[in-house]
């Protein structure tokens, strides 16, 4: 999915952030095509193992991962490589979804990348849609035009 | 309207930390002096193209009086149009030279019931005028058009069928689809690669190099290795090359001042290939238009990180046993995904054989 349709990572509701840091990650999620909410929420997460001198493969094995939209094919790879054990999503992610969409990344047979994890799909999935279609509706302003609907304004 | 925020650069990377090209020559023959064994770029094709001739049944029926073909194919083409198989030619010539009738007509696909069918039943009258023709037999066809040339060869032995053979697709099948300047330039980016990894094994961390180019200039505009660690378990060698090069166009989100080997080069606005896909109003994704040069097959994460910052192709060393872009997955090459791109494995193999595999869980 793009980047800025607003998914959200908790881990134990002990991690705020700041209004400058806000505005980092949100750059960042605006300019990378990579910098997708769960990429983000990974790295808030890392920095919070940081600060308070936790090891991240402690706190990441008792994670709960709740995201808005299926993760796509990268994040769950990466989901998979942070061994976090169970994700919680609302709608499917048909253009990209990483657990079953398009690939089952989250359950596959991959011994060198992580390890499966679980998944609860449909939480609060029609609200997930309707983010998704007014998001698509106004379109991402930093995204580049797609060349399809370039062609489709031409012809009109 | 609220000010275009920028992203602060948290620490000055050294821009051009590596050995050049030449030098790298030189430390290779100077520590191996007998010839580098040759390296072959192969291509990686999607499963479509390197899959089986896939078959499905077909009724055809012998022609027995030649002087009718043009009519009876007129109409059992009408009537049955193939709309799904235009690669399918209609006449075969008879594959028995020993049977009296010489040609073979294509008359349409078998449903599933597969059970044996009159002239009658198949061609309804008045339509077609079955007149001329012999007792309909089931025959294995080709469901879809050969990508290939060695699908194609498979392909004709059950019917003839079109080819339009994607030349590039064959010349590098062959071997020949880079020349020998290109060829050099590969082996030198590659050879950056190496070197990178190398510099990450020398500090402990997983031996994983790459290198991203931008073809129209043969510019390198990032060098990375892998940085993962049990802090930051994410930092793949791709993933830190696509944050560098992020980097160099004024964004990127990792922490790679502790890592001096990894390095960019800052955006110019150049290359036609680039060009191509930028907008008016809008920069291009992050690796638009650029190549990619890996030691290792990358993991699911990358090769889907790749897919999504729009690079225009990966050449790669050696697969890596979970690698997405060949081994397990075919990620560059999927009709579902919104972007494909071309990959390329073996470019030198044998040294990138002794590196470290991409995926692998960081070591503890």
């Amino acid at each position: 999915m793009e980047a800025k349709a607003g998914p959200t990572a908790a881990t134990d509701g002990a991690y705020s952030v700041s209004a400058e840091e806000t505005e980092k990650w949100m750059e960042q999620a605006m300019q990378m095509a990579t910098r997708h909410a769960e990429m983000v929420a990974i790295d808030q997460a890392l920095d919070w193992c940081r600060r308070r001198g936790r090891s991240p493969s402690e706190v990441f094995e008792h994670t709960v991962l709740y995201v808005t939209v299926e993760p796509c094919i990268m994040c769950a790879a990466a989901l998979r490589l942070m061994r976090i054990p169970l994700v919680v999503y609302g709608c499917q992610n048909e253009r990209f979804g990483g657990c079953g969409s398009v690939l089952d990344i989250a359950s596959a047979d991959l011994p060198s990348t992580g390890k499966p994890f679980q998944c609860t799909p449909g939480y609060r999935a029609e609200e997930a849609v309707e983010m998704l279609k007014t998001f698509y509706k106004q379109e991402n302003p930093n995204a580049p035009k797609s060349k399809v609907r370039k062609k489709e304004c031409h012809k009109s | 309207m609220s000010e275009k925020l920028h992203c602060r650069v948290r620490a000055p990377l050294r821009t051009d930390p590596a050995p050049s090209v030449m030098e790298l020559r030189r430390d290779a023959k100077a520590g191996s002096p007998e010839q580098e064994p040759p390296w072959q770029a192969l291509p990686i094709l999607s499963e479509q193209q390197s899959g089986a001739v896939e078959l499905v049944l077909a009724y055809a029926a012998p022609v027995l009086d030649k002087s009718q073909t043009s009519r009876l194919l007129k109409e059992v083409s009408a009537v049955h149009p193939l709309p799904a198989q235009p690669h399918l030619k209609r006449v075969r010539p008879s594959p028995d030279p020993g049977r009296p009738h010489s040609l073979e007509m294509l008359l349409c696909l078998a449903g599933p019931a597969r059970d044996s069918r009159s002239l009658a039943e198949l061609l309804p009258r008045p339509d077609v005028d079955t007149r001329g023709l012999g007792q309909p037999f089931l025959v294995p066809v080709p469901v879809r058009p050969p990508l290939t040339r060695s699908q194609f060869e498979e392909a004709r032995t059950h019917w003839p069928t079109t080819f339009h053979e994607d030349r590039q697709v064959t010349r590098a099948l062959a071997g020949c689809l880079f020349s020998a300047q290109e060829r050099a330039a590969m082996q030198a980016h590659m050879e950056r690669a190496v070197w990178a990894a190398q510099q990450a094994a020398s500090k402990g961390l997983r031996a994983v190099g790459a290198v991203v180019v931008d073809p129209a200039s043969g510019r390198v505009l990032a060098t990375g290795h892998d940085c993962s660690s049990a802090a930051s378990p994410l930092l793949h060698a791709a993933m830190v090359c696509i944050d560098l090069v992020a980097r160099g166009q004024g964004c990127g989100a990792y922490n790679l001042a502790p890592h001096p080997a990894c390095s960019f080069a800052p955006a110019v606005r150049a290359g036609s290939v680039r060009k191509l896909d930028e907008d008016e109003d809008g920069l291009p994704y992050v690796c638009t238009g650029y190549d990619l040069y890996i030691t290792r097959e990358p993991c699911a994460m990358c090769a889907m990180a790749l897919v999504h910052s729009r690079v225009r192709r990966v050449f790669y060393g050696a697969p890596s046993p979970d690698g997405a872009l060949g081994t397990r997955f075919r990620l560059h090459a999927r009709p579902d995904l919104n972007h494909r791109f071309q990959a390329f494995r073996g470019i030198l193999e044998a040294q990138c054989r002794q590196l470290d595999p991409d995926g692998l869980d960081a070591k503890a």
